[in-house]
């Protein structure tokens, strides 16, 4: 509800006192959630125009071209509290809602993806969150038909008592299939389609209340939705998401600079009383908003009635810039649109100095045994094997996935031979220790893993989950981590096209605040180039060579071998390299476009090692290497094995491409260094020690499955 | 018209397996919305029932009855000898239609499962697996509901009268308890009709139609349905 502040600023705009109906509308209108009005005046730090770029950030989804009239459409959205009250119902009407952003823009869903983030699954009820979770997500989205393309699980104390739920839908369109902005004139028919509008508005979300819809109501609309698109016969088209009817008629009107005038009693019920106000506010998912010119009305109703959707003439555009609502012979509102989307007075908010850290490493003890270490990294839950949640989300209907889950990027194949890679990564441990080098470098590892399929980065989507705004520091470390993407984005040149924050994720519990680690969700896309095939990192060949690439420092702070050893981490974590990660990636990308690399891995969390093994733990070869030297500052084994430090790759190049591979890392001037060569024994052999691949196998399988029911 | 793909609210596969037809030469494939009029079905030379909903999220949606009015018309193609297959889901609605033995129940898991598997095509010839006997392909599959389950005395006969067309196995062609994605009996993925114009199958093979998305064994069975159909 409204403070006084925005109470008296309300007043003063309308020249009267607000009616009861106007001052819920408003305050939903104005709330965080809404608004982002602790938050928006920051997104000014992020690049957000781009030669691709057709729709940024603002809109429901962005929209990108990928050329020869392919748009790229991709929404990012967060439904963390429902989720944390109910993960089946709250992960289900998540997945609803995202798809809905995306089809509202003219596009066809053919991806999503998912983040997810708990407590320790050593305790049964995080282990049963997120089996509930996964299977909302799977009964929504595989009934729906779309794919899983990939996403991130992550386990932290943090958010024991604040789990999080980021879903991405991406989809496709051509550019005169577009809506966006509309194009209206007075007169013009406003039409409520979709599911029917029950009595549910969210006032605080409850455990029962979670709107979900049903995945039948979604396919139908999402079919009948195209074929009024093919038609061409919408002029504007807006989703019901939050704030219902009463936002989305504020945001279209305040796209098309007009006025709409609603009668509310026409709206299609799915019960009988429903007082206006909740059925202004229903959040019922599955629904539509469209402006629909007289010429076309007769076509778009056709449509509508005969794929049997509910529908409704629901009022029509003005030309007088306001919201005006009728409920039978009474005027329950009229309020100025723009005063509804942007009237607000930004409310003050004080930034805190966040703690300092250090770079000692004096907690760190040289391990006896790096095989012992190095498989218990492979099963520790934030690296092992995600296997048994992504076999749940159905990943080749639609026919076009080329990469599955589980590789550093899911590639989806979409029209005109069009190649994009996804990925997600935030690792809210560095976002922890430090918020702006934290999300930054999560930016840098969604680079490298997108890089290391061999695409260049075309997008970001971002989500930012933090703790209260109204509390200095949970505030500090949103403007921080919302600066590290506004960096990042600026050096790298990549624009963020869409976005979302979710803020108010702490609890408190017997007076101390529980709150989540700062997360700055990243999703990245690249393309791929036209007809190249994405590399995998399983090893292909024997007797190649095995390259890292980039300098290893002694990082060892934030790492997950900190958390492994010290049981917590602490300190500087691993730094932010803008230049140095820009440099490495050319040389990578070059090298790839060139065709001398047979396959590639990225390091990130666990560091040289974990990546190293990974690149055996699902193929048929193994590699003999020697790592007692490698170039940075990084001298011991356990700095070598176990560093995070960014803007480093590894890399198979055979016997023959390896002169011209050196070259052209020479060119970049990127350091490198010939780790050893892959063999046909499936062992991994680092000199001093050997892991058998069986062994590297089963740790990281067993990792996360270890805690889940059967 | 050649080829029918039976659209029923909350089909989900059918452009999927419009795309995969599409790229055999003369098979004209075209979609047909189970609302239309039932009867546009018979005219055709053969017919896919794709995935989509499984029964049970039909039953809970309260939408079986779209299904259930399709059930004298896909039994009439069935008895007619036309070639029919049902994919993913639509095996399960022919198994509930008694065109096939058996049932399709939920997962052992209790859990979705998406996933490539190996399968091995039955050494008997049947329309639909020319060229593939005793062969192992790869084929993703993706439902909740596909533990094969039947009678004993009739998967004596099943057995007998080699009308199991796919097993599920290994890289190896082993039939294994691992191997088995979702606990059906004697690893059964897919089941011919005792006349033989009939096949369901739990995998999808319009998803495995492009070697650099996987595997293109999926076509191999789509160009034999399409073969068939023409051939009559």
């Amino acid at each position: 509800m409204l403070d006084d502040r925005e109470h008296d600023q309300l007043t003063v705009a309308l020249g009267r006192d607000p009616t009861e109906t106007e001052l819920h509308i408003v305050g939903a209108m104005w709330s965080e959630r809404r608004s982002y009005k602790s938050s928006r005046r920051w997104f000014q730090l992020f690049k957000t125009d781009g030669e691709r770029v057709v729709l940024g950030l603002g809109g429901g989804a962005g929209l990108v071209d990928l050329g020869d009239d392919v748009i790229l459409g991709i929404s990012l959205e967060s439904n963390n509290h429902p989720f944390q009250l109910n993960p089946y119902s709250g992960a289900a009407s998540g997945v609803a809602g995202v798809i809905s952003d995306v089809i509202s823009h003219g596009c066809r869903p053919v991806g999503l993806m998912n983040c997810l983030r708990f407590g320790s699954p050593q305790k049964a009820k995080n282990a049963k969150n997120l089996g509930d979770a996964a299977r909302g997500i799977s009964d929504f989205a595989n009934s729906v038909g779309i794919p899983m393309v990939g996403g991130e699980l992550e386990f932290d104390q943090s958010f024991e008592r604040n789990s999080l739920f980021n879903v991405a839908c991406i989809g496709v369109t051509e550019t005169d299939k577009i809506v966006r902005g509309v194009v209206s004139s007075p007169g013009d028919s406003l039409i409520l389609f979709g599911a029917k509008t029950a009595n549910e508005r969210l006032v605080a979300p409850s455990k029962e209340a979670t709107p979900t819809g049903s995945p039948l109501a979604k396919r139908v609309l999402i079919d009948t939705l195209e074929q009024l698109l093919e038609g061409r016969y919408l002029s504007g088209l807006k989703d019901l998401g939050g704030g219902g009817l009463a936002s989305a008629c504020a945001k279209l009107a305040a796209e098309g600079n007009l006025g709409f005038e609603i009668l509310v009693e026409k709206v299609p019920l799915e019960e009988d009383d429903i007082q206006p106000i909740d059925i202004l506010l229903s959040e019922s998912q599955d629904r539509m908003l469209a402006v629909v010119t007289p010429q076309n009305l007769e076509n778009v109703l056709g449509i509508l009635g005969e794929n049997n959707v509910p529908h409704a003439v629901i009022g029509e555009v003005t030309d007088d810039n306001m919201l005006t609502m009728h409920y039978y012979v009474d005027e329950i509102a009229k309020i100025p649109v723009v005063l509804l989307v942007s009237g607000f007075p930004e409310p003050e908010r004080r930034e805190e100095y966040l703690p300092e850290r250090t770079a000692s490493t004096a907690w760190l003890m040289e391990p006896k045994d790096h095989s012992k270490v190095l498989l218990s990294l492979l099963q520790s839950v934030n690296i092992s094997s995600r296997e048994w949640l992504y076999s749940q989300f159905d990943q080749h209907i639609q026919g076009n996935t080329l990469v599955d889950a589980g590789e550093n990027a899911g590639v989806l194949e979409l029209p005109k031979g069009k190649r994009v890679a996804f990925t997600a990564a935030c690792n809210s441990t560095w976002c922890l220790l430090d918020p702006f080098i934290g999300a930054a470098n999560s930016a840098a590892l969604a680079l490298r893993n997108i890089v290391s399929m061999g695409a260049e980065p075309i997008l970001i989507a971002d989500c930012l989950n933090l703790g209260n705004p109204e509390r200095p520091e949970p505030y500090a470390q949103f403007v921080e981590t919302a600066r590290g993407i506004g960096e990042f984005s600026h050096h790298f040149d990549i624009p963020v096209v869409t976005g979302n924050v979710s803020p108010y994720n702490e609890a408190e519990v017997e007076g101390a605040v529980s709150r989540i680690n700062p997360t700055p969700q990243i999703i990245m896309a690249g393309a791929l180039g036209q007809g190249r095939l994405p590399l995998r990192r399983n090893l292909c060949t024997p007797w190649a060579n095995v390259f890292l690439v980039g300098e290893t420092h002694r990082e060892l702070n934030g790492t997950e071998f900190q958390r492994f050893q010290l049981g917590a981490v602490e300190g500087i974590p691993p730094g932010y390299q803008p230049e140095v990660e820009k440099k490495t990636m050319n040389a990578v990308l070059s090298a790839i476009e060139k065709g001398l690399v047979r396959s590639c891995n990225n390091i990130g969390r666990g560091g040289l090692g974990v990546a190293l093994l990974k690149m055996v733990i699902r193929g048929d070869y193994g590699f003999r290497l020697d790592i007692s030297d490698v170039p940075g500052t990084a001298k011991t084994q356990s700095d070598i094995l176990y560093s995070e430090s960014s803007a480093r790759y590894i890399v198979e190049v055979t016997e023959t491409k390896q002169p011209e591979f050196l070259e052209t890392m020479n060119q970049h001037a990127v350091p490198v260094c010939e780790l050893g060569l892959t063999m046909a024994e499936p062992k991994a052999s680092f000199g001093s020690f050997v892991i058998d691949r069986e062994d590297a196998q089963k740790s990281y399988e067993k990792g996360l499955r270890r805690y889940m029911k059967k | 018209m050649t080829i029918a793909i039976v659209k029923f609210p909350g089909t989900n596969s059918e452009k999927d397996v419009l795309r995969a037809l599409q790229a055999i030469p003369d098979a004209e494939p075209q979609i047909v919305l189970s609302r239309q009029d039932p009867a546009l079905l018979l005219q055709a030379d053969g017919v896919i029932i794709p995935g989509g909903l499984s029964y049970g999220d039909y039953v809970r949606a309260n939408a079986a009855a779209a299904i259930d009015d399709m059930r004298d018309v896909v039994r009439e193609i069935a008895d007619s000898g036309r070639p029919m297959l049902g994919i993913g889901n639509g095996f399960q609605i022919l198994s509930e239609f008694k065109i096939l033995p058996g049932s399709l129940r939920p997962n052992k898991s209790g859990r979705f499962v998406s996933k490539w598997v190996y399968l091995r095509v039955c050494e008997n010839p049947t329309s639909f697996t020319e060229g593939l006997e005793g062969k192992i392909v790869r084929i993703p599959v993706a439902h909740s509901e596909g533990r094969y389950q039947v009678g004993k005395k009739r998967l004596e006969k099943l057995n007998n009268s080699h009308e199991v067309v796919l097993r599920y196995c290994d890289v190896d062609g082993e039939i294994t308890s691992d191997a088995n994605p979702n606990g059906s009996i004697e690893n059964i993925a897919g089941v011919v009709s005792e006349n033989g114009n009939v096949l369901g199958l739990m995998p999808h093979p319009e998803r495995a139609v492009r070697g650099e998305a996987g595997s293109n064994d999926g076509l191999l069975i789509l160009e034999n349905f399409v073969r068939t159909t023409l051939d009559r």
